[in-house]
């Protein structure tokens, strides 16, 4: 299954959070409501020293990045989400947004904090072939981000971040960047996250006990109930409509709560999604393992990193035979029915990296894959990955008076432009050695 | 044939010229036909006129001098501020046709232009430059017309159009004007000539087409029209003959001559009459391909299809309306748009550098059938039978319904690539409609939308209350209401009125309104607004607007 069946060689994100509590190098500090935030081991005392010395970290702005997971750009006019539309329709609307690929969670987050393209972060996808490890396995470790984020960013500059992610991945990649983090629970078993009733809740104690200058949330029921939503391919979409109903719920709360403490009116919201959703019936399923080691020449030497909506294949044979086995890899893909295209990793455009591997499969919409089992490797109806699932929303409101009201703009906005708009937000100056490859998207003062 | 062309393209502004004169004559001896403008780019703008040098110099003639014409361009109404001017040799080899492209114009500012010969000027045109091609203009609004029949009567929805003063350009879906002689098509059930064709004969040869062109751009109300706007214009079928396609039309006979050569001749005066870019230039002769793409900043780009010059022969079988089980409408190796333009329509639908993908749809893409069964189902169906036409029994296979293979080919690529914002403008069905497009007609709205479909109404050509001869809103009616009740993402539907419409696009909705005349009998019947609808970015999906745009 994609997202939850790639876990990393030895413990879990979660087992690690505990470690590092239990070893004493976080500390727990208790939000109430059973909300437990952490904080690096020393940092209580190191952060109001650090900040004392920098001027921006008297600043009254707040940042908040909200991401409805797997939110699709019309639910917002579905008329099931009427918070999420009166902050849309209230502040600067992109009417054409786009997650970046690989259309997945991980790499998206990464995408947005760090403001970077994958062959830049390190994280192209969800699921990876690990070539040191030699195993398939999730973007779930701290080291896999290779470069700087935007919370780090602030971080240095005195101000205070935090993040409450619901998903135990997410919660993995980013570790310990933010000043605060919301240790998640309860957990669901098999979808690997926590519910977005208890994650917001998570985000209010953060607001009332730590006020961070900037917060990063990811809220994950949307998705969860789409991948799960056998009703999806009927067009129904009976789970995921009813989360989209209480996910806005919480989110008017969440509004509702900055302007109760006087935050809203120093407040920049950005709100969007790393991906949408597709579904697709048991009978519309890709899986390329078999074709590919019919061929003589790649039998046994292509590993396959499943990602739902996209497929990765990994040469792992003589390199000297790594062209040729690229354009077989290609040529046979690009037969199998349900197939959209398949494209050379290193296509300038893609911007992968090599983690990506060497050959990128896409499926066409209402289609997903399973590799390398047909049956048992991807089971679920919702998928992403593919670019089918570009389109996202995002928009940016709030109260401050920076923030544009009412305003919609034609331009194409990105998930690598959150982190350029928290820093322009923030007026930290600077960017990453080599630019940005997001672009700021608040108007230029 | 004469050579003729453009010569020598003016410098940077030219201040002082002396204003229009209220003394100079009105372009009345030489300037018969008017003044045009078409196709603006961010920095070019074609201008037209035609030019009547002698009296012998009639349209379609070939006879008369070659002659030198001068132009101007301007950013003012008196001339002011002139910043291009140039010569024009025009002759009958080009049916004494004057059409440049000028260059070196600023992005989205309104330039008023005018021609002359021998002391006597022009009317002053207008026209307007698109938008910068990284700009985010708030908005852009066109007006919307097609299927304009000289016969059945008074251009009143031209009219409309150029007393507005808030459009940015005019777009002509096609049927500019009708290739039939006098009693061939005309007004209502009778099939009354309101006013009779030049040349009173169907038209079939050069001088035919050139003389039905050069009198349809004698209309005061069109004259108006083409001076205040830039025209965006496509054909359908009538520009050559009726239901035309690529090897003939249901109106070619053999007693006709060749129709290749017919059609030839028919693209030749519509290159020379027409202020448009065909293959790329105002040269005329150098090809006929009239699909392009036009830019307008980041907020749309209009791509103008042509579906009749490359399109498979229709399936005839059964007479419009009646619903056709003919599963050859469904056969893949049938095509409306042509292998090529096929592609190149999806490479418009994927670019990404405008919000709005408009489609300049000669014909209604949107399924009109009964009878339809989900696709899940159909599949097995016609593995084994292949007997049923994939989205029911369309009752007009004359437009995209009659070649579904492409019109899937289409959905299906904008499904797999998430294409957004896909906005079809349509004309040829002489009524107005509003629907959203559904991947399955059965299903839907369940399998959901491809994007949306406005249709504006015809300028005069009848209509379903004229063909049967019932008074308006009274027999059309149950018709609008078992089309509806059997397709339910039609949203709006109006079989019996003729008008213009408005299409107003921002970064935030796309909506249409739709104004309709009175008896077009009249010349100056009334003009009033009637419905409005519009599409939200990103929802696919039409909804009914309180008003018409302001």
């Amino acid at each position: 299954m994609c997202e939850t069946v790639h876990p990393s060689p030895g413990p879990s994100p979660f087992e690690l959070g505990a470690a590092d509590i239990t070893a004493g190098r976080r500390t727990v500090l208790a939000a109430g409501a059973g909300v437990m935030l952490s904080a690096a081991a020393g940092a209580l005392d190191a952060e109001a020293a650090e900040a004392a010395g920098k001027p921006l970290s008297r600043t009254k702005k707040r940042a908040y990045v909200l991401v409805v997971d797997g939110c699709i750009p019309e639910e917002i006019d579905s008329g099931l989400t009427p918070n999420l539309r009166r902050l849309r329709n209230q502040g600067l609307r992109f009417s054409r947004a786009s997650s970046m690929p690989i259309m997945e969670t991980i790499p998206n987050h990464v995408m947005m904090m760090t403001g970077l393209r994958p062959d830049r972060s390190g994280v192209p996808a969800n699921a990876i072939y690990d070539r040191k490890r030699r195993t398939v396995r999730d973007m779930d470790r701290p080291s896999d981000i290779r470069s700087d984020t935007v919370i780090q960013r602030l971080n240095r500059h005195g101000l205070r971040t935090g993040t409450v992610l619901s998903k135990e991945y997410l919660y993995g990649v980013f570790g310990g960047r933010a000043k605060r983090r919301w240790e998640p629970g309860p957990i669901i078993p098999i979808s690997g996250h926590a519910p977005d009733i208890f994650t917001m809740r998570a985000a209010e104690a953060m607001v009332k006990n730590y006020d961070p200058h900037l917060m990063f949330i990811n809220l994950g029921d949307v998705d969860r109930f789409g991948h799960m939503d056998l009703t999806g391919p009927l067009g129904v979409k009976a789970l995921r409509q009813l989360a989209l109903v209480d996910t806005d719920r919480l989110v008017g709360g969440f509004v509702d709560l900055l302007k109760a403490r006087g935050l809203w009116k120093h407040s920049m919201l950005i709100v969007l999604a790393d991906h949408s959703m597709d579904w697709s019936r048991p009978d519309r399923i890709i899986s390329v393992a078999g074709k590919l080691d019919a061929d003589p020449l790649l039998r046994g030497k292509v590993q396959i990193a499943d990602n739902g909506g996209a497929d990765l294949l990994y040469w792992t044979g003589p390199k000297a035979r790594k062209e040729e086995a690229i354009r077989r890899m290609k040529r046979i893909c690009q037969k199998v029915p349900g197939v959209l295209a398949t494209h050379d990793r290193r296509t300038p455009w893609l911007r992968l990296g090599p983690e990506a591997g060497d050959v990128i499969v896409y499926a066409k919409q209402g289609w997903r894959f399973s590799d390398p089992d047909p049956i048992t490797s991807n089971p679920i109806p919702g998928n992403h990955g593919h670019p089918a699932t570009r389109s996202i929303p995002f928009f940016i409101s709030g109260g401050h008076p920076r923030i544009p009201r009412r305003r919609a703009s034609p331009s194409v906005a990105h998930t690598i432009d959150v982190a350029p708009t928290v820093a322009d937000f923030f007026g930290i100056k600077g960017s990453p050695k080599g630019g940005w490859d997001g672009r700021s998207r608040l108007p230029r003062r | 044939m004469l050579a003729t062309g453009a010569v020598g393209a003016g410098l940077a502004t030219v201040a002082g010229s002396a204003p229009e004169s209220a003394a100079a004559p009105r372009g009345k001896r030489y300037f018969q036909h008017g003044v045009a403008s078409g196709d603006p780019r961010p920095h070019q703008v074609i201008i037209w006129t035609r030019i009547t040098p002698t009296a012998a110099s009639r349209p379609g003639s070939g006879k008369g001098p070659k002659v030198q014409v001068t132009w101007e361009v301007a950013r003012d109404a008196k001339f002011n501020k002139i910043v291009r001017r140039g010569t024009f040799h025009t002759g009958p080899g080009r049916d004494h046709t004057v059409k440049l492209d000028v260059s070196g114009l600023k992005p989205a500012t309104w330039y008023h232009y005018r021609f002359s010969y021998r002391g006597e000027r022009s009317r002053v045109g207008r026209t307007r430059t698109a938008p910068a091609k990284k700009s985010s203009p708030r908005n852009l609004r066109f007006g919307v017309v097609s299927c304009v029949n000289w016969q059945a009567g008074y251009f009143a929805a031209y009219r409309g159009v150029a007393a507005r003063d808030d459009l940015h350009a005019v777009l002509c879906m096609g049927d500019y004007l009708y290739e039939y002689g006098p009693g061939g098509y005309g007004y209502g059930f009778d099939n009354v000539d309101i006013r009779r064709h030049d040349p009173p004969r169907e038209m079939v040869s050069l001088e035919d087409y050139r003389r039905r062109h050069a009198q349809y751009k004698t209309d005061p109300d069109l004259q108006d029209a083409h001076a205040k706007y830039p025209f965006i214009v496509t054909w359908d079928d009538h520009e050559v003959a009726n239901d035309q396609w690529r090897g003939g039309a249901e109106n070619h006979q053999s007693g006709e001559g060749n129709y290749q050569r017919r059609r030839a001749r028919s693209h030749r005066a519509y290159d020379e009459w027409m202020p448009v870019r065909m293959n790329g230039t105002t040269k005329l002769g150098d090809g006929a391909r009239l699909y392009r793409r036009l830019r307008f900043g980041r907020l749309a780009e209009i791509s103008m299809l042509d579906l009749r010059t490359y399109r498979s022969k229709g399936i005839g079988g059964v007479p419009t309306p009646v619903p056709n089980p003919d599963a050859a409408v469904s056969n893949p190796n049938r095509t409306l748009t042509g292998k090529r333009q096929m592609a190149w329509l999806k490479k418009s639908l994927v670019r990404k550098r405008a919000l709005w993908k408009v489609i300049g749809n000669p014909v209604m893409i949107a399924p009109v059938s009964f009878v339809q069964l989900p696709g899940d189902l159909l599949g097995p169906i016609n593995d084994v039978t292949g007997l049923l036409p994939d989205d029911g029994f369309p009752y007009n296979t004359d437009q995209w319904d009659g070649y579904t293979h492409d019109r899937r080919e289409v959905y299906n690529y904008i499904r797999n690539h998430h294409v957004e914002n896909a906005l079809f403008i349509t004309g040829d069905i002489h009524s107005g409609w509003a629907a959203d497009l559904p991947y399955d007609i059965a299903t839907y709205p369940l399998s959901g939308s491809a994007g949306v479909e406005f249709v504006c109404t015809s300028v005069t050509s009848n209509n379903l209350k004229d063909l049967i001869g019932a008074p308006r809103r009274t027999a059309s009616l149950a018709v609008e209401t078992l089309i509806k009740a059997n397709n339910r993402h039609i949203k709006y539907l109006n079989f019996d009125d003729h008008g213009f419409s408005v299409l107003d696009i921002t970064a935030k909705r796309a909506q249409m309104d739709w104004y309709i005349i009175g008896d077009r009998a009249k010349k100056n019947t009334p003009i009033t607004w009637t419905a409005s609808y519009l599409t939200r970015t990103g929802t696919n999906k039409v909804i009914k607007a309180k008003g018409p745009v302001r």
